[in-house]
């Protein structure tokens, strides 16, 4: 909000008071400097303004040469309204209140009175701003406009046409910032209706946006639907463990259960906005299948146990199996967690084989640009992956850059994919056919070649993401782009697509020498190589070859949220704490290094995963446990330099780790 | 939408675009591909888009109309629905009969008698304001001012202003317009987009 | 002295025996104590004592589930958790129902202000004053309780 040096800046007057806002400031901004507010409805700081709802009204003058003031004579809109020189406002005064009362009054002339059942009762800017600026009782008497209820517009979103208020949010929010242009308004006058095609299925993946941003209960979520009131609800900062964007959320929670997920504010990251998968693929916290105690396998079924019978069991197995053990972890583990999994195993056990990988070729990520700096590009080749799917967030700051700022993106893909409506060039890749296409775009012959070569001339970025690897001559074809972009002097982007990827990354649970990697630990658990196993919040049965392997293993330990496949297989079943219910950092694609604080207590006896392998090592090693995460983080950074921000408060926003240890220990010197 | 859906209900998704069912006629293909160059931008085509698809699909614009206007102008479906449902010379809703009378019932027809002609074309045809008769020859719909008022009362037929009309003349309209075969919204549809046409090679 | 001790503590003795006498050779109507858990007195129309969930005439609850009795309770005693009606099994009018109903009588303060908020006139505080007993859950007072008999 700072005025920007270089920015003309003009001086306007709000209510008596001078002030200096940069010339076309929008004037419902620029009282906010004041510590004033406009009330608004259809205005969104991230959306072009339109001034339907007129909330915004306000009385507007301009300062003439002889000092006199000149008001004009009708309020205008704050939302439309740019600043300009001697521009005088008035937001509070005694016509602007007779405005927005009479503004009010129309607004609910249609609305329905059913806050008491309403989802937005409570939290709804309608209700607030009727309480603090509109008529106590309404002067219309006849019936108000009856129209369908609870209408399901997709699997997530439930449409309320009574209780819309035309401010368009929703429109704008598909067609601006999700790009699909989903939802328009349909009919005209009082029957204007924000809908999708027909009324058809809301396909979009960032549809519980529209939610959030409904000024009143018109779009509700058809999960939180009737769940709970907003005075019921406690909140938490928290991080978004859905994908490895880690995208800032609130997380809301009720007697110690999870309710619902709403966007934080980061700018760095997710701006305000959620992808689906984030905001609705939290259910595994109220699942049926988590795991609730401690089971050890007797004899052909799982006994329920106490954590010292369970833990007497793993030394027996795991010193049974010496040198030959081997470990396998998810990513949706914090920071602390995984770096205890690693001490476990190749210091304590003296084993180097784990991994956190699951893609058919293995690979390392490499990150140069982070989400934010993607606004910033000139060009940017999206190669493979469709990132509005693997990478939402990424996707929102690449069609804001090509949409905003005219970046010019090429996308080069199995699929079809969203980024295709705003990319200059979308070119698709045959079945088996990324090695060939990759090695068509270095080689710089082909049409293609010229207009990548064109997109990534200056300033330009690859983005692409693990998935990638998944394909056959997927990994070989990264190769060959991060190649391509140290040659042309683009930035490579190779971003993990695990919740906590690039952390697993950092803190080397990858295996070290001689080690075996994911697939040479499943191959090795069905020669006999690996008599031991431990899964750590992973699924091997879902990959090929898995089943035989965990079947063939002589003791498996599976450490997870929930139950899974490979539950069946284990001898001794670990009940884990999932993110929310534990303290823990994560880093995030960009390797932004977050922290979150637990919100809500762990089901039954589960522990978080330091705990757990913390209490391990102290049965196999007599030492001095980690007691709390930080400690671990303290450890963590002693160890590796790039986790030092961790180390200390952590700002809300997070901290971008270094890429490199030289780089932090630069940067710590200076 | 009247339609109540249980909750829980998967929602049929719209068609992709290689489901479309495509009825533009080479000739409207042509037409369009003309528009198109007429604009800065594919948006602002929609409106004679539509006027073509109303033309092509025999009157009015049926949910598969609006998705080929959209596809051909890569625009999304939502978007020229929200177009056509704004505008009422469109007809979105259900198709007119062969023929739509639209009277005039403004101040100066008003005053002139069109309930007049209102009500004796409702006795005449059997059918209310809104409503198409039986056979589907004839809608009869109530209009905003036709800028006709020193012929007042007018009717609008395609794109004919007939006026000043009385009863008798209603019978003789009628009979005439029985034996022409052209759905007046086609007509007047295909009027406008030769205008429109005309108008860009100005 | 002992003309104090005899004005200050024996004679408002003796005059307190003097109204017990009295009123013991009284009429009975007149006693100003009754023989309580045969006879009642009759309380006042605004007493607030146990809540109840009533109905409407036709049987439906009234309680639509939206917790603003838990909002306005200042000792946060209730808890509700609302469901949605479906056609087969309709509580009540409209498109919610209280699934969960739990008032916490122990926490219960008996102030009203859940009766004022509740906007559908759904919980009332009535004349029910016998509270008492054995163990705290008992105490935990689940909708069931709380749900007025239908009326024949």
């Amino acid at each position: 909000m700072a005025v920007d040096e270089g920015h003309r800046t003009v001086s306007v007057t709000i209510n008596g008071i001078e002030i200096e806002v940069p010339q076309g400031e929008l004037i419902v901004e620029s009282v906010k400097r004041l510590g004033l507010e406009i009330p608004v409805f259809c205005y969104h700081p991230r959306m072009k303004p339109v001034g339907m709802c007129r909330m915004c009204l306000v009385e507007i003058g301009f300062k003439q040469p002889d000092g006199s003031v000149r008001m004009m004579p009708k309020p205008q809109a704050g939302c439309t309204l740019p600043a300009s020189e001697g521009m005088v406002v008035l937001t509070d005064s005694e016509s602007v209140h007779r405005d927005r009362k009479g503004v009010l009054e129309f607004l609910l002339v249609n609305h329905p009175l059913d806050c008491p059942v309403c989802d937005r009762g409570g939290e709804c800017p309608l209700q607030n701003n009727t309480l603090a600026y509109g008529p106590s009782t309404s002067r219309f008497i006849d019936l108000k406009r009856h129209l369908p209820k609870a209408y399901p517009l997709s699997q997530y979103v439930m449409l309320d046409l009574e209780r819309c208020i035309q401010c368009g949010r929703c429109v704008r929010f598909t067609e601006e910032i999700s790009g699909e242009h989903e939802l328009a308004f349909r009919f005209r006058g009082a029957s204007m209706q924000p809908s999708t095609f027909q009324l058809l299925d809301f396909e979009s993946k960032f549809s519980g946006n529209v939610i959030e941003i409904c000024p009143v209960g018109a779009l509700t979520s058809a999960q939180y639907r009737f769940r709970a009131r907003p005075w019921d609800l406690q909140t938490t900062p928290a991080v978004c463990t859905a994908c490895s964007n880690g995208c800032n959320v609130w997380f809301d929670h009720r007697a110690g259960r999870f309710v619902r997920i709403n966007g934080r504010i980061n700018e760095g990251v997710n701006e305000e906005w959620t992808c689906d998968k984030g905001k609705f693929g939290h259910d595994y916290y109220n699942s049926t299948d988590r795991l609730r105690t401690p089971l050890v396998r007797k004899g052909d079924q799982f006994v329920e146990a106490t954590w010292a019978e369970a833990y007497e069991e793993i030394v027996k197995g795991l010193e049974s199996a010496g040198k030959d053990v081997a470990g396998l972890c998810g990513t949706r583990i914090a920071n602390e967690g995984l770096f205890l999994f690693n001490r476990l195993f190749k210091q304590v056990l003296g084993s180097r084989s784990v991994d956190h990988r699951w893609t058919r070729t293995l690979g390392t990520s490499r990150v140069q640009t982070p989400i934010a700096g993607i606004e910033g590009k000139k060009g940017v080749l999206v190669f493979g992956s469709n990132p509005a799917e693997d990478l939402p967030i990424v996707f929102l700051r690449l069609r804001k850059a090509a949409t905003r700022n005219g970046t010019q993106v090429t996308v080069v893909t199995p699929d079809v994919t969203e980024a295709d409506a705003f990319a200059t060039v979308a070119s698709r890749i045959g079945q088996g056919d990324v090695l060939k296409v990759a090695q068509e775009i270095v080689d710089g012959q082909s049409e293609l070649a010229r207009k990548v070569a064109d997109c990534l001339k200056e300033d330009g970025a690859i983005v692409t993401s693990d998935r990638v690897r998944n394909l056959p001559g997927g990994g070989e074809a990264l190769r060959l782009l991060e190649d391509l972009a140290a040659r042309c002097g683009a930035e490579f982007n190779c971003y993990p697509t695990g919740p906590n990827a690039m952390g697993a990354e950092l803190l080397g649970v990858l295996p070290g020498d001689g080690g075996l990697d994911t697939w040479g630990i499943l191959q090795g658990c069905c020669s006999g190589t690996i008599k031991a196993l431990w899964l750590l919040d992973c699924d091997p049965t879902t990959v090929e070859g898995g089943d035989q392997a965990l079947e063939s293993a002589e003791f498996l330990v599976y450490q997870g949220v929930t139950r899974s496949e490979a539950t069946a297989f284990a001898n001794v079943v670990l009940p884990m704490a999932a993110p929310a219910e534990q303290d823990g950092t994560w880093t995030n694609c960009e390797r932004r290094l977050q922290r979150m604080t637990q919100a809500i207590a762990a089901p039954g006896d589960s522990k978080p995963a330091w705990r757990i392998f913390s209490e391990v090592i102290l049965r196999l090693q007599p030492s001095t446990p980690f007691f709390n995460p930080r400690e671990i983080m303290k450890a963590i950074a002693d160890a590796d330099p790039r986790f030092l921000p961790g180390a200390s408060d952590l700002p809300e926003e997070g901290a971008i780790l270094s890429a490199t240890t030289q780089a932090a220990m630069a940067g710590d010197g200076a | 939408m009247s339609e109540t859906v249980a909750i829980g209900t998967p929602r049929p998704r719209a068609p992709r675009p290689e489901e479309l069912d495509l009825k533009f006629s080479e000739s409207a293909v042509a037409e369009l591909d003309a528009l198109k160059t007429h604009y800065p931008d594919l948006k602002s085509c929609i409106l004679p888009g539509l006027w073509i698809a109303q033309r092509e699909y025999g009157g009015w614009l049926p949910p598969e109309a609006i998705a080929e206007v959209a596809f051909r102008l890569n625009r999304s479906f939502a978007e020229v629905e929200g177009v056509a449902t704004f505008y009422t010379m469109y007809n979105t809703a259900h198709k007119p009969g062969r023929h739509m009378i639209e009277v005039c019932t403004c101040l100066s027809c008003h005053v002139c008698g069109a309930y007049r002609i209102v009500d004796y074309l409702e006795e005449k045809l059997g059918v209310k304001l809104g409503e198409t008769t039986p056979d589907g020859m004839f809608t009869i719909h109530e209009v905003e001012c036709l800028d006709a008022c020193d012929r007042a009362p007018v009717l609008q037929i395609g794109d004919q202003y007939v006026g000043p009309v009385t009863s008798e003349m209603v019978d003789k309209i009628l009979d005439d317009l029985r034996k022409v075969e052209t759905p007046s919204a086609v007509q007047l549809s295909d009027a406008v987009v030769k205008v429109h046409l005309r108008d860009g090679d100005k | 002295m002992s003309f104090e001790v005899f004005r200050d503590v024996a004679k408002p003795i003796i005059a307190g025996f003097g109204i017990t006498s009295r009123r013991l050779l009284q009429q009975k109507e007149k006693r100003a104590t009754i023989q309580y858990p045969e006879d009642r007195r009759e309380q006042f129309t605004r007493t607030r004592w146990r809540h109840v969930l009533t109905r409407y005439d036709s049987g439906l609850e009234r309680c639509i589930g939206c917790s603003l009795c838990a909002g306005a309770c200042p000792a946060r005693c209730i808890y509700v958790e609302a469901a949605e009606n479906s056609d087969s099994d309709r509580r009540s009018p409209g498109e919610r129902y209280a699934a969960r109903y739990e008032i916490n009588l122990l926490r219960c303060i008996f102030c009203g202000y859940c009766q004022e908020a509740c906007p559908t006139g759904a919980i009332v505080l009535r004349k029910d004053f016998e509270l008492a007993n054995y163990d705290r859950e008992d105490f935990l007072y689940t909708k069931e309780m709380l749900l007025e008999p239908i009326r024949e």
